[in-house]
């Protein structure tokens, strides 16, 4: 019933909120991001212990968007929250080099979900502004990006604390949610 | 040993079909054979029939049959076991036998070899005794034509160095010769350089000397202008000396003059005081005059004021006879009749007036007379006043005209002084300047004359100079030319010396090394003698000591040869002995063997035991557990009824109320009494109904308290024995069932009350954990746990406070942190469904709940 009428109120208004994940290994800026995003300021943060979720209007779309935290051991409850999933985003320290082949592990068991088979992915080559950080073009390819099929995916290079990038993502992952309509 | 083996075999045959129960032995089929039978014999123990029994002994005569056979076939293996033994046996005493032949056959063998040894080493000796003479000689011979070719040699050879001597010392000769040639060359060289440089001083001494007389002239020419100078100087100063006799008649006129001038001053002043002398005559005629003018003043001034008064007095006069003249006419205008008297009086008046006219006449005249006097007298004063002024003004004049003349003498003679003194100090200046100009040039002169001196002496003295080193050089160079001969004949004379001295060294030389060979000789000789005899005596010394060692190793390899035989029949007899203690062990490990697989049995028989104990406990707790949950299932469902009751109760009361408003509505308007019983009972009944809400609510709140105190203590447990997550979770998403599930809380309120509540949570849940927890205390699990918990506390209070949307989609994380059954997730997602939605009805519990503490063991194992 609640389902239908949520439809119902959805399809009169034309706002049906698109959830959106943003995941990653832990200390890649995940939840700047999302502050960066919806207040557009530098917020400081601790580890995320469990998650945040904030309403992000961009481009008269509204996003729920969900942090999810990205320590060693809260990682296995990512799958807990793949239902209903428009997007994700995949967060990468491009200069935390050491830990690339943990990130791509992750990222392609989180693929392999059937619940995020249709999720468009967008990867945010975060921390750009560091001096060692890797470039977008090899950040995709240590994570085995090229080699994906049945996905649309897209790659950005970013930096959450000098807001660089972040704008030219967004308008990409609302194009292409926009066109998968 | 065989028999032995033998009769316990027999034994074992004997005893095995008598009791029934064969002693395992090392076959497994043996084994399991029995352990059928044992099975069998339990059986037949139950009913005895005879069948059975006939079965039964075919069977064992069977088994009999087939163990005598494997018992033959062991006695077989025994026998052969045996005869190889003996065959070893054999062996080894004929290896023994062998081996002591070998060692006498090589004994023997050293011996003979010694022998042989012995002889080859004395025979090779006699050899290599005459092999050495032989070679002794031929090396004699050798040596002898060796030596004479080494005369020869030598000979040569030192003819060779004595050449090459010579020709070493006539190169030195001619070496120093050239040397002491070049020598002198250089010295001539350096001579003839001096010469050069003693040239170029007497150039530079002449040029000296022309510059020094340029030098002079120049001076001369100097000398000349200051002579020039000097009489211009000179003449200067009688230019000086005359302008100052010019100067001296000029101050002698200038006295003169100022003379001249005084005298005019003197004469000028006594004119002065002349004037002042007449000026002061004038002065007192002046005052003399000024007293006349005011006396003359004063006489005008009383004649004025007598004229006044007489005056006055006329004018009062005429003033009384107008009056007497009016009052005549008055009279007469009163006395008209009178006219007689009028007319006296009219000649009175007449008179009168004549008078009158004459006094005035009188005093007119009186008046021009002083006027008269008085015009005179002030013309007298304006001339003597005139006169006055003007012998003032000449005063001032010549006071003016003594005063600018004294200026006038007093500026010259000022002038003139100063004249004086500024020519008399010219002359001093000019004075002193000439004393300067002679002294300056007398000094001039006198440093010339010097200067001059001092030159011709150089002069002289270079010139001196210049002549006695051409002197002295052209001595040098004689000299040197002397020297130079000199040594020439020297070397010369030295050249002939040193060759005589060659040829004499040489000679002596040669006998020298004359003797030297010969004795070189004799020595080489002696040297060769002394040491082929001593290598001879080394080679023989040599060859003994090698036939002592050879000796020594023989000797060394009998003995290892006698050792290692000992080592032999040692290693022999440990085999024999190991042999023995091999066997008494293999039969030691059998009887190990049958010992410990009786004690496996007895353990086996405990440990069905044990476990049928267990089951049964299992099965116990089991049906409690059961027993537990169909009580809770009672109690709620109790709960339920009471609940629906309740809610009977008050929709009933809701509709009493209702009723009873109505009603009231009603009673006040129609019939009052007959409702009012009604209403009492009505609200009696829900008052008791309200109280057995409240009783039945506080129970619960109760309950539930007891239920948080159990968690907690339960927690705390758990915290002390920490399992692998899954256990802790497990036992969070007991403690946190509560909050989702309401309904299910409240379902234990019955329960509770009938049975104690600890015990039912605490078997449930201490069951499931003791036979998992393991404990370990290690900080990694604390962490992970602790995250875990963390992550738990956060996402459950993040569910609570979200929205519903949100909620919704985190139903999925909290039911897998919690680890809820299917069930219970579907009943989360549609209680917020109905949450979210505006109509529909609220899902009942009842039927969720009840699958979910059935399925509850799946899940919690």
């Amino acid at each position: 019933m609640g389902g239908f009428f949520s439809s119902l109120f959805s399809g009169l208004f034309g706002t049906r909120e698109m959830r959106i994940l943003i995941l990653g290994l832990d200390g890649a800026g995940k939840t700047t991001i999302l502050y960066r995003l919806q207040v557009g300021e530098v917020v400081t943060t601790i580890p995320t212990i469990g998650f945040n979720v904030e309403t992000v209007t961009y481009k008269n779309l509204k996003f729920q968007v969900w942090d999810l935290g990205g320590q060693t051991s809260i990682r296995p409850y990512w799958r807990c929250y793949y239902s209903n999933t428009d997007a994700v985003i995949y967060v990468v320290d491009s200069s935390d080099r050491d830990r690339m082949g943990i990130s791509k592990s992750e990222l392609v068991a989180m693929l392999e979900e059937e619940e995020l088979k249709k999720a468009i992915l967008v990867v945010f080559a975060n921390k750009q502004d560091m001096e060692q950080a890797m470039t977008p073009t090899e950040v995709a390819n240590s994570l085995g990006l090229p080699a994906l099929k049945d996905r649309k995916w897209q790659i950005f290079k970013t930096s959450a604390t000098k807001g660089t990038g972040l704008d030219e993502a967004m308008e990409w992952l609302v194009e292409s949610l926009k066109s998968r309509q | 040993m065989f028999a032995k083996l033998k009769k316990k075999i027999a034994e074992e045959a004997a005893t095995g079909p008598r009791t029934g129960r064969m002693p395992r032995s090392m076959s497994k089929e043996s084994i399991t054979s029995v352990g059928a039978d044992s099975g069998d014999d339990f059986a037949s123990d139950g009913s005895s029939s005879r069948d059975d029994l006939s079965s039964q002994i075919l069977r064992r005569n069977d088994q009999i049959r087939k163990l005598e056979v494997k018992l033959s076939d062991y006695a077989e293996q025994l026998r052969l076991m045996q005869k190889t033994k003996e065959k070893l046996e054999i062996a080894l005493e004929k290896h023994q036998d062998s081996s002591l032949r070998k060692m006498q056959d090589q004994n023997e063998s050293f011996q003979a070899n010694r022998a042989k040894m012995a002889e080859g080493m004395a025979l090779a000796l006699d050899k290599k005794d005459q092999e050495w003479k032989e070679k002794m000689a031929a090396l004699e011979q050798e040596k002898a034509s060796l030596e004479a070719r080494l005369e020869q040699s030598l000979s040569l050879f030192q003819k060779r160095d004595e050449q090459d001597e010579l020709e070493g010392f006539q190169m030195q000769e001619l070496a120093k010769v050239k040397h002491m040639l070049l020598r002198k060359e250089e010295q001539l060289s350096l001579r003839e350089r001096e010469l050069k440089q003693r040239g170029e001083e007497l150039n530079t001494a002449r040029l000296t000397l022309s510059q020094t007389q340029d030098k002079l002239y120049e001076l001369g020419e100097e000398h000349e202008e200051l002579s020039r100078i000097n009489s211009q100087l000179r003449t200067q100063r009688d230019e000086f000396l005359s302008e100052k006799e010019e100067l001296e008649k000029k101050m002698t006129d200038m006295e003169a003059r100022e003379q001249e001038l005084q005298q005019l001053i003197q004469q000028v002043s006594e004119d002065f005081q002349k004037a002042q002398n007449k000026a002061k005559s004038l002065q007192k005629s002046m005052e003399t005059l000024q007293t006349e003018h005011s006396e003359l003043k004063l006489q005008h001034e009383q004649h004025k004021s007598k004229v006044a008064m007489t005056e006055e007095e006329r004018q009062r006069l005429l003033a009384d006879l107008q009056e007497k003249a009016l009052s005549l006419e008055r009279r007469l205008e009163a006395n008209l009749s009178q006219d007689e008297h009028l007319q006296e009086l009219l000649k009175e008046k007449s008179t009168l007036e004549q008078r009158l006219e004459d006094t005035r006449g009188e005093l007119l005249e009186e008046r021009t007379k002083h006027t008269t006097a008085v015009s005179t007298q002030e013309a007298q004063i304006s001339r003597l006043n005139t006169n006055v002024s003007e012998l003032q003004t000449l005063l001032r004049h010549k006071d003016d005209s003594s005063r600018s003349y004294r200026e006038r003498t007093d500026s010259q003679i000022a002038d003139l002084e100063q004249r004086l003194t500024d020519s008399s100090e010219r002359l001093k200046v000019l004075e002193q300047q000439l004393a300067e100009s002679q002294t300056h040039k007398e000094k001039l002169q006198a440093e010339w004359l010097e200067e001059r001196e001092r030159l011709q002496q150089q002069v002289s003295t270079h010139r001196q100079r210049g002549l006695e080193k051409t002197a002295k050089l052209e001595e040098e160079i004689l000299k040197l030319q002397r020297e130079r001969e000199a040594e020439n004949s020297a070397q010369s004379d030295s050249m002939r010396l040193l060759v005589e001295e060659k040829d004499s060294l040489l000679k002596s030389k040669a006998e020298t090394e004359n003797t030297v060979e010969e004795l070189k000789a004799e020595l080489q000789q002696s040297r060769a003698e002394l040491s082929s005899r001593q290598t001879v005596s080394v080679e023989i010394a040599k060859a003994l000591e090698e036939t002592r060692k050879q000796r020594e190793e023989l000797q060394q390899q009998v003995a290892e040869m006698s050792e290692s035989l000992q080592r032999a029949e040692q290693e022999v007899h440990q085999l024999t002995e190991q042999v023995g203690v091999k066997e008494a062990e293999l039969s030691s490990l059998r009887e190990d063997l049958q010992t410990t697989r009786t004690s496996l049995s007895s353990l086996q028989a405990e440990y069905e035991v044990f476990r049928q104990e267990a089951e049964q406990k299992e099965q116990e707790r089991n049906s409690q557990i059961e027993s537990l949950r169909q009580e809770l299932l009672t109690h709620s469902q109790q709960h339920d009824s009471y609940q629906s009751k309740v809610f009977d109760l008050q929709s009933e009361v809701e509709s009493l109320t209702a009723q009873l408003q109505d009603a009231e509505v009603c009673v006040s308007e129609q019939n009052g009494v007959v409702a009012i019983g009604d209403l009492d009972q009505l609200q009696k009944a829900n008052k008791e109904l309200e109280q057995q809400l409240s009783e039945k609510n506080k129970t619960i709140k109760q309950l539930q308290q007891r239920l948080a105190e159990l968690k907690r203590t339960f927690q705390k447990e758990l915290k002390l024995k920490p399992d692998n997550d899954t256990d802790g979770k497990e036992k969070l998403s007991d403690g946190r069932q509560e909050r989702p599930e309401k309904p299910s809380t409240e379902t234990t309120v019955p329960a509770a009350t009938s049975t104690p509540a600890p015990t039912f949570s605490n078997t449930t849940g201490l069951a499931a954990i003791t036979p998992h927890t393991t404990v370990t205390n290690s900080s990694d699990l604390m962490d992970t746990r602790e995250i875990n918990f963390e992550y738990l506390k956060h996402v459950v209070l993040k569910f609570m406070s979200s929205r519903e949307a949100e909620a919704y989609q985190l139903i999925r994380a909290v039911s897998v942190l919690l680890h809820f059954t299917r069930e219970e997730e579907d009943m989360l997602k549609q209680t917020l469904e109905y949450k979210m939605s505006w109509f529909g009805s609220k899902p009942s519990p009842k039927g969720i709940i009840r699958p979910s503490i059935s399925g509850a063991p799946s899940s919690w194992s």
